[in-house]
């Protein structure tokens, strides 16, 4: 029983936020601008210029607030730098990590047309507005709750758990409203910038840790 | 508990069997199923890439709406099947092994059917007809 990954996507079929746990293949870091930025650091496209640090810490009057002290509550800078956040700790893992070959804007892309696909043929199948809610392969499980705002939370987990529409929309009702949706720093639907911030990812990330099924 | 339907995908993706059983679902014309069916064709390949960890995969086996789901039996040739049934349906996987079986009795044996063509074959109609009936089971 473990989850892997959970992918958010606004109602213009863009990827707004990635995090993944158990996930033993990754994809390889987006191409430049395929993916907007804040949406995750570990898969977003790195910088061009390999040492960042060797350039005056003073480029722009805006430098000066990127201590290394405090919380990103939201995020527009495309380069903004890792910052050791005290919300952030996770003990390293010793696991190799496997390459999917595929970059993570395409593998966004991918979630995103099966999910709306099947989507789309639950509708017609059933002749209902019904929504398809998880399908299973071999090795992983992949659940899809959808708000009424267009949000689409996807989720993969292992073959074997229940279905976690549930807590897909604990997710959207807990650290989603309180640190996306009600923090004005986030612009959210803005199609420039993802959501991605340190208060909701620690939430998340302990609200996931902290599941039965996660282990 | 029901079973609304049976579709046979070729290895390209063409619909070369489609019959419905028990009501349930929409009604829909054999233009749609075909274009449901090339979908659904394109979407298990791409399931199978998807895949968190490291290994093959296969593609989605079974795919879950809000009050139905679609068992996918692939099999080694390419061909899938896929089985319509109700949700709490406990015995898609036999079922759709027993339709594979009636398959390659009644459709492979047969001399006069060409391979990746429409089935249009009395002796499979009949073996399906008695295995999944009217769709409703009892268990």
């Amino acid at each position: 029983m473990t989850i892997y990954s959970l992918y958010i996507y606004d109602r213009h079929c863009t990827c707004v936020y990635y995090q993944d746990w158990h996930r033993t293949r990754r994809p390889k870091p987006a191409v430049e601008g395929g993916l907007l930025p804040a949406v995750s650091q570990a898969v977003s496209p790195q910088p061009s210029d390999p040492n960042p640090t060797s350039a005056s810490a003073y480029t722009s009057p805006r430098n000066t607030l990127s201590s290394s002290s405090g919380i990103v509550v939201a995020m527009n800078d495309a380069l903004s730098q890792q910052t050791a956040s005290p919300l952030l700790k996770t003990p390293p893992s010793a696991v190799t990590v496997a390459s999917t070959g595929l970059s993570f804007d395409e593998e966004a892309k991918l979630v995103y047309g099966v999910v709306l696909s099947l989507r789309n043929i639950a509708k017609k199948l059933s002749g209902r507005d019904e929504s398809f809610v998880n399908y299973r392969t071999s090795t992983y499980k992949l659940h899809l709750f959808e708000t009424f705002s267009g949000y689409k939370f996807v989720m993969l987990s292992d073959p074997y758990t229940d279905s976690l529409r549930l807590v897909l929309r604990q997710i959207y009702v807990g650290p989603f409203l309180e640190y996306i949706v009600r923090n004005p720093l986030v612009d959210m639907d803005s199609k420039l910038a993802g959501v991605d911030n340190e208060y909701f990812r620690a939430s998340l990330d302990r609200m996931v840790r902290g599941l039965s099924v996660f282990s | 508990m029901a079973i609304f339907g049976l579709w046979v995908i070729n290895k390209a993706g063409g619909l070369v069997y489609q019959r419905n059983f028990t009501d349930g679902l929409a009604q829909l014309t054999s233009n749609e199923y075909l274009v449901l069916a090339g979908t659904l064709h394109g979407i298990h390949a791409i399931t199978s890439r998807l895949s968190p960890i490291p290994g093959p995969s296969s593609g989605a086996q079974v795919i879950e709406g809000e009050t139905f789901k679609m068992t996918i039996l692939l099999t080694a040739t390419g061909t899938k099947f896929v089985l319509l049934t109700s949700l709490a349906e406990p015995s898609a996987d036999v079922m759709l092994q027993k339709v594979y079986d009636a398959y390659a009795d009644a459709v492979m044996k047969n001399p006069f059917h060409t391979p990746e063509m429409p089935i249009r074959s009395d002796g499979f109609e009949q073996r399906i007809t008695s295995l999944i009936g009217d769709g409703r089971t009892t268990s």
